[in-house]
C-alpha cells in the first residue's frame, strides 16, 4: 500500500477502505441479527458478498466524507426535523390557520451531483421547505410561510453539506 | 406491557385510513401520489407498534417493517431519479 | 411502570400526536405542497418517535438499534418521494394556493414531457 494522491486514478485496492466498510456492513449484520451468535456463518459470508459489492460499485477514492462533518449534520438534521415537525403539527391544528404559502427561487453554492441531491433531499425534511425544482443553480422551493427565515436556513444546509462531503459551498 | 402500542397501532392504521381517502379523492395527479408516502411512514409505524403489541406471537414483524423501509427508500429513489438526473449534473437548460 | 417505560409510552404518545397532526394537516392544508409539509415532516417525527419509544423497550442493544435503522430507511423514501410529487405537481402546472411571489422561471425553456 502506497499513499495515494488527493484526485488521482482509482487505486486498484485500497486496504482502509477495505476494513471500514466491511466493519460497517458487520455492524449491520450484527443489528439485523439482534445480537445472535448463532447466525454468524451466514453472517460472514453475506458481509463479505456485500463489502465486495460495495467496493466494485462504488469504488474507493472518491470524495471522501469528513466525520465530524457528518456528526455536525446529524446532529443538526436531528434538531431541525423536530422543530419542523413541531411547526407543521402547530399549524395544522390551530383554528385559523396562519399559513403563507409562497415558491421562492434561490440560487445554490454546492456543486452539482451529490451534494446537490442531499440538499434537495435534506430541504423536504426541514422545517417549512419543500423542494419543487432546480434547475441551473436555482433552486425552486415551496415554503408553507414565507415570513419565516428560509434563505438563512437554506445556507446553513449548504455549509453543513459541504462540511461533511468536503466540497466547497 | 400496558397494551398502549396495541391501541396506538390502531390508531394510526385509522390514520393510514382517513390520509389514503383523502389522497385518493385527488383532486389533481400529483395529491393521489402521496398515498406513495404514506405507506412509508405510517405502514411502517403500524408494523414496529404492532412487532411490539404481539410480541407473544412469533411474528417478524421488525423485520418486515424494515423491508418495507427499504422497498420504500429504493423505490423512492428510483421514482425520483430522473428528477435528480437534473440536478447532478450541471446543466444548461437549452 | 419504570421510568423507562414511562418515558417510552411518553415518547409513543407524543409519536402518535405527531401523526395525528400530519393526518390533520392532509385534510386541511390548501393544496398538494402544503400536503407534502404535513406528510414529510409531521408523520416523520412520528415516526421517529414511535420507533425511539419502542427501541427503549428492546430486550438488548442490538434489537433497539434494529428498530431505530428503520427510521433513515423512511426518511430517505420520504424525501425522494417528496420531490418526485412536488416536480411532477409543478411540471403539471399546478399553482400553489394562495403564492405570494411568483416563482421566477430561472434558466429559461423547461423541457417538459407533454401528458
Amino acid at each position: 500500500m502506497h499513499a495515494r494522491p488527493d484526485r488521482s486514478p482509482l487505486p486498484r485496492f485500497s486496504l482502509s477502505a477495505t476494513l471500514w466498510r466491511g466493519g460497517a456492513f458487520a455492524l449491520i449484520w450484527w443489528i439485523l441479527a439482534e445480537g445472535r451468535a448463532d447466525s454468524w456463518g451466514i453472517g460472514a459470508v453475506t458481509v463479505a458478498l456485500a463489502t465486495t459489492a460495495s467496493l466494485r460499485l462504488a469504488p474507493p477514492g472518491q470524495g471522501r466524507v469528513s466525520f465530524p462533518g457528518l456528526l455536525g449534520f446529524a446532529a443538526f438534521f436531528l434538531v431541525q426535523s423536530a422543530w419542523g415537525g413541531a411547526q407543521v403539527a402547530a399549524r395544522a391544528f390551530r383554528s385559523r390557520m396562519d399559513l403563507a404559502p409562497a415558491l421562492v427561487d434561490l440560487p445554490v453554492t454546492l456543486p452539482a451531483g451529490m451534494a446537490r441531491i442531499l440538499l434537495l433531499n435534506t430541504l423536504n425534511l426541514m422545517p417549512g421547505t419543500v423542494s419543487v425544482e432546480l434547475r441551473g443553480n436555482r433552486l425552486c422551493l415551496h415554503v408553507l410561510d414565507h415570513r419565516l427565515p428560509v434563505a438563512e436556513e437554506v445556507r446553513q444546509t449548504e455549509a453543513h453539506i459541504a462540511r461533511m462531503l468536503r466540497v466547497a459551498a | 406491557m400496558t397494551g398502549l402500542e396495541g391501541y396506538l397501532a390502531l390508531f394510526l392504521l385509522l390514520n393510514l385510513l382517513v390520509a389514503l381517502i383523502r389522497a385518493a379523492r385527488g383532486p389533481t395527479p400529483a395529491d393521489r401520489m402521496l398515498a406513495a408516502l404514506l405507506f412509508g411512514t405510517t405502514g411502517v409505524g403500524v408494523l414496529l407498534l404492532m412487532a411490539h403489541a404481539r410480541e407473544t406471537v412469533a411474528m417478524p414483524l421488525v423485520d418486515t417493517a424494515l423491508v418495507l423501509a427499504l422497498l420504500a427508500a429504493i423505490t423512492g429513489v428510483a421514482f425520483a431519479r430522473r428528477a435528480w438526473h437534473a440536478a447532478g449534473r450541471d446543466d444548461d437548460p437549452a | 411502570m419504570t421510568p423507562l417505560e414511562a418515558l417510552s409510552a411518553l415518547l409513543l404518545l407524543a409519536g402518535a400526536g405527531f401523526y395525528l397532526a400530519g393526518t390533520v394537516g392532509l385534510l386541511r392544508f390548501p393544496d398538494v405542497y402544503a400536503r407534502l409539509h404535513a406528510l414529510t415532516k409531521a408523520d416523520n417525527l412520528g415516526l421517529g418517535l414511535i420507533a425511539l419509544g419502542l427501541a427503549l423497550q428492546a430486550e438488548n442493544l442490538a434489537a433497539g438499534l434494529k428498530i431505530l435503522l428503520v427510521w433513515p430507511l423512511v426518511l430517505v423514501a420520504s424525501a425522494a418521494v417528496s420531490f418526485a410529487i412536488a416536480r411532477r405537481a409543478h411540471e403539471l402546472g399546478i399553482a400553489p394556493a394562495g403564492a405570494a411571489s411568483p416563482v421566477q422561471p430561472a434558466g429559461g425553456v423547461d423541457q417538459r414531457g407533454g401528458p
